[in-house]
């Protein structure tokens, strides 16, 4: 079951409003489906992301994979800690996790993507096919 | 999902495998504790792996030697009873059809494994050269055989303790035996893909399968997948058909000595009689050897060579990724992952595990031949060039049961 004050994109990224940022992180579902995490790549504080476009890479063993970001912005912060402690991707996915902060261009693009509720029908959709 | 199961896949279902389609088989690519847990097991307590996907050609009769010795690249004459040798399927060219492990079980009796990606091309290639020798019989055992392995430094006590008869073969790679395990024969030898000083794979009837892993389990080897099986073979440079071996990313043969593992594999003494592909790989040889002197005008007999790589920066070099020397493209990645190890102390020369683990990244490239070990390079990784070495080896195995790290700065 997801936390259900966050949003999901389709690419599994999850998002979550308040204090005026956005907080990106990557779903426990993605985490479950990558494997384990050995490596991450994010964009520096002040790098402008755009909503649906890569903002970062996360790598498992097998393969490497493109973050998107699930709101356009600037990045105001990142998990500098993340990268030594990737067991939390497992541990605190939508936590001690998260990836980046950001300064929302338009909250408004927020309400395209999935609830808690929608995100769990989606990924029991995927697990099908 | 598709594709065939081995006898042995209820098992990892069981147990909560994650399975994939690997070469037309259910795999366990991993099970829930993951790559990293598995990787990590092998290298340091006993990794128990479902390899029965490969194929297994039993291959026998008067003929068998004079016919093997034409088509492997080793010697088979030179095999004794209870030994077997890597060896290599060359296409006249001096490229490779695939690599294959050679078992000799009994007298005029071999077992020949070989990659499951490659088993139906493989059949009929050596189907087709038997036809010219007189004597040769060819069975295809892949079915009724399953295959196990058993790797790490404690595998033998693992193994040991379920052995009811017989002994386990000497210690001493590539040696095999017949051992008795819950009441069945077995052919256990000391071979593996994994690195592991300590290792074993068995050959046990398909029947019995199922009965000798939960035995393996019973005695504290671990379920490892084909996710590890990569990350481990990697980590100590061998070689993977379709990767190191067969065809490049252009499409062109890759011959058989560009991989520094094919030396074992490749017997050229005064003794040898003709084999295939033996002109080409004759060449080859020479290649190298002028290589030694420092002198390169063979270079188009083996352009370039499989070297290992530890990649230094930050990053994850990926098959395909280029590798770059001065700005210069000289090669290209042909395979790469982040590989954990534990962290150690060296007592002189024994390692000392600790209880922490970290990763490193670790490549195989296929690079220019002149490129020397030592040398400092650079990899494409999603555009940014990011620093690597040619290294000797990435792992230590060579010292004692355990293997450790070896750490590139």
């Amino acid at each position: 079951m997801n936390p259900e004050n966050l949003r999901f994109a389709e690419t599994h990224e999850w998002a979550c409003l308040g204090g005026g940022t956005v907080v990106v992180g990557l779903s426990a579902y993605a985490v479950e489906q990558l494997g384990d995490i050995v490596y991450i790549e994010l964009p520096a504080a002040g790098a402008v992301v755009a909503k649906g476009k890569p903002f970062g890479v996360i790598e498992s063993v097998k393969a490497a994979s493109d973050l998107y970001a699930p709101v356009t912005g600037s990045v105001v912060e990142v998990n500098s800690d993340i990268a030594a402690s990737l067991d939390a991707f497992k541990t605190d996915p939508y936590g001690a996790a998260w990836l980046i902060k950001v300064s929302p261009a338009k909250t408004a693009e927020l309400d395209s993507l999935m609830n808690a509720k929608g995100y769990d029908a989606f990924c029991k959709a995927q697990g099908e096919h | 999902m598709d594709g065939r199961k081995t006898v042995l896949c209820d098992k990892h279902v069981a147990a909560g495998a994650k399975l994939v389609d690997f070469a037309g088989w259910q795999m366990p690519i991993q099970y829930p504790r993951g790559i990293v847990h598995e990787h990590l097991l092998t290298r340091r307590q006993c990794g128990l792996f479902d390899v029965s996907h490969m194929g297994r050609f039993i291959i026998r009769g008067g003929g068998c030697e004079a016919f093997l010795r034409y088509v492997l690249t080793n010697d088979a004459a030179g095999l004794a009873i209870g030994n077997s040798h890597y060896t290599i399927l060359a296409d006249e060219s001096g490229g490779a059809v695939d690599d294959a492990y050679l078992y000799h079980v009994a007298p005029h009796e071999y077992l020949l494994v070989v990659n499951a990606s490659n088993k139906e091309k493989d059949w009929a290639h050596i189907e087709e050269q038997a036809n010219a020798f007189a004597d040769v019989l060819m069975e295809d055992r892949s079915n009724d055989l399953a295959m196990i392995a058993v790797q790490g430094p404690q595998s033998e006590a693992v193994l040991g303790a379920i052995v009811e008869q017989g002994a386990l073969p000497e210690p001493k790679r590539n040696m095999l035996g017949r051992i008795i395990v819950c009441g069945t024969e077995v052919i256990a030898a000391r071979t593996g893909y994994t690195g592991e000083p300590m290792c074993f794979e068995l050959f046990v009837d398909a029947a019995a399968a199922g009965t000798i892993w939960d035995a393996l389990a019973r005695q504290g080897a671990e379920p490892v997948g084909l996710g590890a099986r990569d990350t481990l073979r990697l980590e100590a440079s061998l070689p993977l058909y379709g990767h190191e071996f067969g065809k490049d990313r252009d499409g062109a043969d890759i011959p058989v000595l560009a991989c520094p593992a094919a030396k074992l594999a490749v017997n050229m003494t005064a003794r040898r009689r003709a084999f295939i592909g033996q002109a080409a790989i004759a060449r080859q040889v020479q290649a190298l050897e002028s290589y030694k002197q420092g002198d390169f005008h063979r270079l188009s007999d083996l352009p370039r060579r499989v070297r290992s790589l530890a990649v230094l920066g930050p990053g994850i070099a990926r098959p395909g990724d280029a590798v770059l020397a001065d700005g210069d493209v000289v090669g290209c990645v042909t395979s790469g992952t982040m590989a954990p190890y534990w962290k150690y102390r060296l007592e002189g020369e024994r390692a000392c595990l600790t209880d922490e683990h970290a990763l490193r990244a670790v490549a195989l490239a296929l690079i220019d031949s002149r490129i020397a070990v030592g040398t400092r390079l650079a990899v494409q990784i999603r555009g940014r060039a990011v620093d690597a070495k040619v290294v000797e080896r990435n792992l230590e195995n060579r010292r004692g049961p355990v293997s450790y790290a070896i750490l590139h700065t």
